[in-house]
């Protein structure tokens, strides 16, 4: 057993913190994202990309998040990457994947809609027999930088997953307004034609796969969220004087940073082992359940108690606090909430439920 | 990163599944109750059966009867033993006071104890708290004076566990006067049963017994049942707590997961309103939950258990699993005694009880695993000031 990131994760993990820091008040264009090689790290090494593992991805999901950067990482160079890596065609694994790792092109996922969309028969989006898509998505996150969609559509009793560029004719584009820094939209399809090259396998392992690395992802920006929660807190907890002396000599804040140091801790052994067991292989649902419903819990109950610590600077807009919290909160509710994973686990560890309908959920 | 065993560690866990399925732990004669840490009750007919494989000495180097196996291997033990419910109570302490004595023991204590340990038979209880230094250990009054050869001990000691059946003390006291308040301090190694030693027992909250008082009426020792450098006993307590802490809680993980496989077991079976508890939104939930934590716990342990592997410094990664894993025994307690709902209180051996009386002894004893062995204040003051370098809160001059 081995917790140590190997020397080339060392490196990544390096890099990517110190270009971080450089441009952390003038967040970098996908180009140059793509030009670090960060959008190819799940493209298989033969379409441009470096054949990296999830393992490596959620060290720098960890870092990008600790970092507030934003940008369509996850959905474009997770998401989006991993479904054509497993349910694309060959020929659009060709056409894409190579300018996806190059930086030069952003695709999203749009996966939810109005149902909440956790099994098929809910799906309110339909892709009927003449190919056209029509209905709505919500939640699509970055819809307004992706050139693309990959889009999940109920075809009869399948589930259909479709290339639709963002500027065909009658989609739209509707901004949602989020307490958070995330950028996600309503997106309406208006009989959209979606032609045959356009469809992917439709796999539901490639879509689950997908999905669970979305899931890591999403755990590994809380983690990397709480870690920099964490960070400020401690750095606070040093340099803010009361009573004459700093609060951090007293057992009160100590106890609570303390607490904090378990949150980050734990949901970032559970991370990474997940991960670990999905590029192994071996049957990791459970696993990667595990580690985003404890990470909803743990990581915003480290930025809550993170505002406590910072008192009444934290409640300000230009403290970095409230943004890291949003994130954290977002994310834990992004690719399945608690309620979902949880019922994964219960499942993993021997619960009895009832075999009413087919345990398949979007997410 | 690699989060799975060596082929040579699934090796042994299959030995020790074999071994436990050719011996059930329910045969082994209990001496001393369980309190619920996760090594289940003292039994020593149990530790001399582990002595017999060789178990209890097999990581010691050759020269001390070892077969110098690496580290791991005691944790693939103890995980088996402790998903089986196995009453290897006094595991941990034979591990670390003998790894003590391997380290800076005498030629004394190693000729006549290493044997005994391995074989199973020398147990030990830690004699550091007295009535008026517990958190605050250095207030301890117990003093031993030189008198030619020998030390002559006097004091009172307290919340010793199974002191009563174990065979030796490790008692903690003063040995000197110094400027700092943390030197003069030394450690003895003392048989039970040497005069001037009175053992009594206390009777816990629970009903049974667990803890004992020791009164020290000039206890007379030869003076090379000292262990470790004379007046510099409380810098290698405290080393040792570290790893004290490591290997008196690392099973705490896989015993939670046998505690919470009963609870889903039970969830499973028995029926409220006419469906299984099993499938009540509330329960799912809250148990899939705490399994997660018991998840997340297993790693911060192994990842403590690296850093000891690796022989690098250990700031706070024990302090905050050991904390965490107490907490989380009260909080699957206090779940279980949710889930069995009027019966939860009943004891083991009543009437009706279920699933053998075990939560509500687990929900009783895992009160006091937040107060033994460093309470979660001290650990969590240990955690800032020594992970996180916090500064250390003012002490009293």
């Amino acid at each position: 057993m081995d917790f140590r990131p190997s020397p080339a994760q060392q490196l990544l993990i390096s890099t990517a913190r110190e270009f971080l820091r450089k441009r952390a008040d003038t967040p970098p264009a996908w180009r140059e994202i793509g030009e670090l090689g960060w959008p190819g790290l799940l493209v298989p090494v033969e379409l441009g990309g470096t054949g990296g593992s999830l393992l490596d991805v959620v060290l720098l999901v960890e870092e990008v998040a600790r970092a507030a950067m934003p940008g369509p990482f996850v959905p474009s160079a997770v998401v989006a990457t991993s479904l054509l890596a497993r349910a694309g065609t060959l020929d659009q694994q060709k056409r894409l994947l190579p300018a996806m790792a190059a930086g030069e092109r952003v695709m999203g996922v749009a996966l939810l809609d109005d149902a909440g969309a956790r099994h098929v028969d809910d799906l309110a989006l339909t892709l009927d027999s003449r190919g056209r898509l029509s209905g709505r998505k919500l939640f699509v996150e970055a819809a307004d930088v992706v050139d693309a969609l990959i889009v999940v559509a109920r075809s009869g009793a399948e589930i259909a997953l479709v290339l639709v560029p963002t500027n065909r004719a009658g989609v739209t584009r509707v901004p949602l307004d989020t307490i958070g820094p995330e950028r996600t939209f309503e997106l309406t399809f208006d009989g959209v034609a979606v032609a045959a090259e356009d469809r992917l396998l439709g796999s539901r392992e490639g879509l689950a796969a997908a999905l669970a690395a979305g899931a890591l992802a999403r755990t590994a920006e809380m983690v990397g969220a709480a870690q920099r929660v964490l960070e400020l807190a401690v750095e606070h907890a040093k340099t803010r004087v009361q009573g004459g002396r700093p609060i951090g000599g007293y057992q009160a804040i100590q106890h609570a940073c303390a607490d904090l140091v378990r949150d980050v801790d734990a949901a970032r052994g559970l991370l990474h082992c997940a991960a670990w067991k999905v590029d192994s292989g071996a049957p990791a649902a459970a696993d990667v359940a595990m580690a985003k419903a404890y990470a909803g819990e743990a990581c915003l109950n480290a930025a809550r108690r993170g505002h406590q610590i910072f008192g009444a600077i934290g409640y300000c807009d230009e403290h970095p606090l409230h943004r890291l919290h949003k994130r954290i909160l977002a994310a834990s509710l992004d690719y399945g909430d608690a309620a979902l994973h949880l019922e994964t686990v219960a499942r993993e560890i021997g619960l009895v439920y009832e075999p009413d309908r087919p345990y398949f959920r979007i997410l | 990163m690699e989060f799975a065993f060596t082929d040579a560690e699934r090796a042994f866990a299959g030995e020790v599944r074999e071994f436990l399925a050719m011996n059930p732990v329910d045969r082994f004669p209990l001496d001393g109750m369980d309190a619920g840490y996760g090594s289940g009750a003292h039994s020593r007919a149990f530790m001399q059966a582990l002595g017999a494989r060789g178990w209890i000495s097999m990581c010691w180097p050759h020269a001390f009867g070892g077969q110098a196996r690496p580290m791991f291997m005691k944790l693939v033990l103890f995980e088996e033993l402790a998903r089986a419910g196995a009453p290897f109570g006094p595991l941990a302490g034979s591990w670390q006071t003998a790894d003590a004595i391997i380290e800076y023991g005498t030629e004394r204590l190693r000729r006549e104890l290493l044997p005994a340990i391995a074989r199973g038979e020398a147990t030990f209880w830690q004699g550091y708290s007295e009535p008026d230094a517990g958190s605050d250990l250095l207030a301890l009054k117990t003093a031993a004076r030189r008198d030619g050869d020998h030390y002559v001990i006097r004091g009172h000691k307290i919340w010793s566990s199974h002191a009563g059946i174990a065979t030796h003390g490790l008692i903690f006291c003063r040995t000197s006067h110094e400027t700092r308040r943390s030197q003069g301090f030394s450690m003895f190694v003392v048989a039970n049963g040497t005069p001037g030693m009175d053992i009594r027992p206390i009777t816990s909250l629970t009903g049974g017994v667990y803890h004992y008082e020791v009164f020290l009426d000039d206890v007379r020792v030869p003076a090379d049942v000292m262990l470790g450098p004379e007046g510099r006993g409380f810098q290698a307590l405290l080393n040792g707590l570290d790893s004290d802490r490591f290997w008196g809680r690392f099973y705490k993980a896989p015993a939670l997961e046998r505690v919470l496989r009963r609870l889903v077991d039970y969830a499973n079976t028995t029926h409220v309103n006419g469906a299984p508890l099993a499938r009540d939104a509330h329960v799912r939930r809250r148990l899939a939950a705490v399994a997660a934590e018991i998840a997340g716990l297993r790693l911060l342990f192994y990842r403590a258990a690296c850093l000891l592997r690796d022989g690098a410094p250990i700031t706070y990664e024990t302090a905050v699993a050991k904390v965490y894993a107490d907490e989380l025994g009260q909080k699957l307690a206090r779940l279980g005694m949710e889930i069995l709902g009027r019966w939860a209180p009943l004891r083991a051996g009543s009437r009706e009880a279920r699933l053998d009386g075990e939560i509500s002894h687990a929900y009783l004893t895992s009160l006091g695993h937040t107060i033994a062995g460093g309470t979660a204040e001290i650990l969590r003051t240990t955690v800032a000031v020594r992970g996180l370098g916090l500064p250390a809160e003012s002490k009293r001059s």
